[in-house]
Formats: C-alpha cells, sequence, structure tokens
C-alpha cells in the first residue's frame, strides 16, 4: 500500500489520518448544516454563526431555514430578546423557502402578515397563545399561503366568516387545530356557526381538534357530513354536543381516533384539575 | 439471496464478514452491490477499523425497520443508549463515516446527538471543544452584531 506520500487525492478529511484532524471547521459544510439545522433559531443566531466565518456561511443559508423554531417556551434567556424581530430576520434568510413554523406567546398580526407575505411554500402554520393575534388577522394572512396543510390557532376567537375564507385560500388543509382559552371557554361560543364554516369549506380535513368550541350535534353532523377524509376528531370541553345514540355510532364508525367531550386530561396544558 | 456473507475492509485493514443485508445498509456498499460485478470483499478507503465496527453496529440493529410502535420505540432507546458510548470526537468521526459510506439514518441520528450536546453552548465554547479558529476580522464580527436587531440591550438605546 502506498506509505504516506504525497497523496493530496480529495478535499474531504479522511478519516485515515483522523489523528491528525481536529479541527471541525473542515467538516464538509453539508455536514455542519446537518449538524446545525437541528438547533433552535436562537441557538443558531447568537451563539452558532459566530464561531468561525464558514459557520456563519452555513448559518446564512437559506436551506437552514426551511422550518423555524424560536423555542421560548422553557427557554429563560428568551425574554433577553424582541422575539418577534429575530423571527423577522429568521423569515429573511429563508428566502421565500419557508414551510413549518410555530410561534409561541410573541406573534401578532402584523409579523404572520410578513411572514406570509414571503413565504408562499408555507405548510404549517402554528400559532400558540398569541394573544394580540385575531381571526381576521389569521384568514388575511393565510389567504397568501395557498399551500398550507396544518394550521393551529390557540386562544383566539373564530367567527364563521373568516373560518370560510380560511378554508377557501387553503384547499388543501389537513389539520385545524382551534383551542379556546379556558377562560374564556364560552364566552362568544356562536354555537354552530365555526361548525357549519368547518364542513362547508374545509372537504381535506385529516385531523381537526377544536377545543372548547360550542358546537352542537347539529355542528358535528355538519362536520361527519363536510369532511369524508377525517380520521383524527378531538372535541373535548365541547359541552354542547351529546354524543348518544346515532351521533355516537357514527362518530366511531367514521373517526379512527375520537377525544369526547368530557375526555378532560389536558395533555398539551398545564392546567390539570 | 440475504444468506450471502460479503466481507467489509476498513482502510486499516481489519475485516469484517457481515450479511449482504447488512451490508447493504450502506448505500454505497449497497450501490456496489447493485452495479453487479460479483463482489464478496469491499475495501473501503476513508473509514478505520473502529469506527467501521460502529457502523456495522448500527445497521445490525436497523436491519429491519419494523412499523410496530413499540418496535420504534425500542430503536428510538438503543439509538440513545449507543450515542452515549461515544464522546464528541468520536461522534464527529461517525458523522463523517456515515456520510462517506452513506448511512442516512445514522447520519441523522449522529446530527442530532451533536446538536443536542453543543445546543447550549456559547460561541467560546463550542471553539474550545472542537478546536475551531475563530477566523472572524473584526469588521466581520462587528457585521455580524449589527445583524442582531433583536437583542433589546442595544434596540432600547434612544432613538434620535
Amino acid at each position: 500500500m502506498a506509505s504516506s506520500s504525497s497523496l493530496s487525492s480529495t478535499s474531504v478529511p479522511s478519516l485515515m489520518k483522523d489523528e491528525k484532524w481536529r479541527n471541525w471547521a473542515e467538516l464538509p459544510s453539508k455536514l455542519t448544516s446537518s449538524i446545525l439545522l437541528r438547533l433552535g433559531a436562537i441557538e443558531i443566531l447568537e451563539n452558532a454563526q459566530k464561531v468561525c466565518t464558514s459557520w456563519h456561511r452555513v448559518c446564512k443559508d437559506p436551506s437552514m431555514w426551511r422550518k423555524i423554531d424560536i423555542d421560548n417556551r422553557n427557554d429563560r434567556a428568551a425574554f433577553k430578546y424582541n422575539l418577534e424581530s429575530m423571527c423577522r430576520h429568521a423569515v429573511d434568510r429563508s428566502q421565500g423557502g419557508l414551510v413549518e413554523i410555530e410561534i409561541w406567546y410573541y406573534g401578532t398580526n402584523d409579523l404572520i402578515k410578513y411572514i406570509a407575505d414571503r413565504s408562499s411554500n408555507l405548510k404549517s402554520l402554528g400559532l400558540v397563545r398569541c394573544i394580540p393575534i385575531t381571526d381576521e388577522g389569521v384568514a388575511k394572512a393565510v389567504s397568501k399561503v395557498p399551500l398550507l396543510e396544518d394550521l393551529e390557532v390557540s386562544y383566539c376567537l373564530f367567527s364563521g366568516e373568516s373560518l370560510r375564507d380560511i378554508g377557501r385560500s387553503c384547499p388543501n388543509l389537513k389539520t385545524l387545530k382551534l383551542n379556546r382559552n379556558p377562560e374564556f371557554m364560552f364566552s362568544n361560543s356562536g354555537f354552530d356557526d365555526n361548525a357549519i364554516a368547518i364542513a362547508g369549506s374545509m372537504p381535506e380535513l385529516r385531523r381537526l381538534q377544536l377545543l372548547g368550541n360550542g358546537l352542537t350535534n347539529k355542528g358535528l353532523n355538519a362536520i361527519l357530513d363536510g369532511c369524508p377524509h377525517l380520521e383524527h376528531l378531538d372535541l373535548r370541553q365541547c359541552f354542547n354536543i351529546n354524543l348518544v345514540g346515532d351521533l355516537k355510532k357514527r362518530c366511531l364508525e367514521r373517526i379512527k381516533d375520537l377525544r369526547h367531550p368530557n375526555d378532560s386530561d389536558y395533555d398539551s396544558d398545564d392546567d390539570s384539575d | 439471496m440475504s444468506s450471502n456473507k460479503i466481507v467489509l475492509t476498513s482502510s486499516d485493514g481489519e475485516s469484517f464478514e457481515v450479511e449482504e443485508v447488512v451490508a447493504r445498509k450502506l448505500q454505497i456498499v449497497g450501490h456496489m452491490i447493485e452495479d453487479d460485478c460479483v463482489i464478496n470483499e469491499i475495501p473501503l478507503q476513508n473509514v478505520t477499523g473502529d469506527i467501521l465496527s460502529m457502523v456495522i453496529e448500527y445497521c445490525k440493529t436497523h436491519v429491519d425497520e419494523e412499523e410496530s410502535e413499540e418496535a420504534q420505540t425500542k430503536l428510538k432507546t438503543w439509538d440513545k443508549e449507543f450515542m452515549k458510548k461515544f464522546d464528541l470526537k468520536t461522534h464527529l468521526k461517525i458523522i463523517l463515516a456515515a456520510n462517506y459510506l452513506n448511512v442516512k439514518g445514522l447520519l441523522d441520528l449522529v446530527s442530532q446527538t451533536i446538536a443536542d450536546n453543543i445546543k447550549d453552548y456559547t460561541p467560546e465554547k463550542i471553539r474550545e471543544v472542537f478546536g475551531v479558529e475563530n477566523d472572524y476580522t473584526e469588521e466581520e464580527e462587528a457585521e455580524v452584531r449589527k445583524e442582531n436587531a433583536w437583542a433589546f440591550d442595544e434596540a432600547d438605546t434612544p432613538k434620535p
């Protein structure tokens, strides 16, 4: 075999001479990217990109920003930053390639408009407990993202009209999750207007979660009629529904995964009493 | 058939006899087999024996990807324990090997493991642990700092 001659064959670092290989900056950028895109946006922007210029280059590549995750759920450090401004910056870096984003707390109508205006490929939008957001704001924003498949909005009251607008704008919508703020459980619960709107405008739904919605048996029947592909249905806290008799039978036959109004385990919430 | 044995030889001359189904998990080998030329010994020049044996251990465990949830959870637990056995330097060797041998599952796993490990590191700590040089010029550093309009302390300065 060739001894240690001056064979400079490839630029890929060889594991043969791994004892000498200690500099991570020499990692092919494809691999650096494979690692760094698993970090959250805060870690990328505040730490990783400052390591060296080659990492900075990797962190600026739009492929790093197809999914934006600013993890501010448990991280106290997140209070140090203006997350809305950080999010806009991340969206700019995606250069139109953004596919998936989840926003906790810091979302506003302005921000989702900014995102939607620049992200025609968006497939998944999650707005969790963003108090300033309104249903009209959501409907307006998603009218720019026709490929949207998953939409989750919690702590925001929807009118039937807004839901119909959303259904019309996003014909591929497969997942819809609307969760009421438990403190306003039944205020403005327009009874079946949400259900009728969903039934009439979102025929491709596979997964529907309506936590604490005011719909009645009539609305539920409309949904079963209007959404023939529905497989997962979560009706927890929907106490206007009386799931008995034919309706119950129909649900059990049609829905693979059904959560009843009285299944009160808040698996994704903090108040479990 | 699947009982075929194939010998994989590392850059430092270590040989491993494995079942063809296991060897095929290394896509670089899979392609060689498809391109035919009845091979039963394959030299792999860019990976040493110690690392190759780890890759083979991974491929043996993942040889039949079962669909059931229980099997998936079990595999995930195994993956975690497997990664825990190695330090960061070894993780880096594994990621290069997984890339060269084209083992997608392992590449994802080790990328995630390294990401989890450096998650809370400052830039200084990352440089120290991995021996990366800070090659920013002062101007470039200032440029990067200017980008982050999201830091409150700077945004808080009164506007003209």
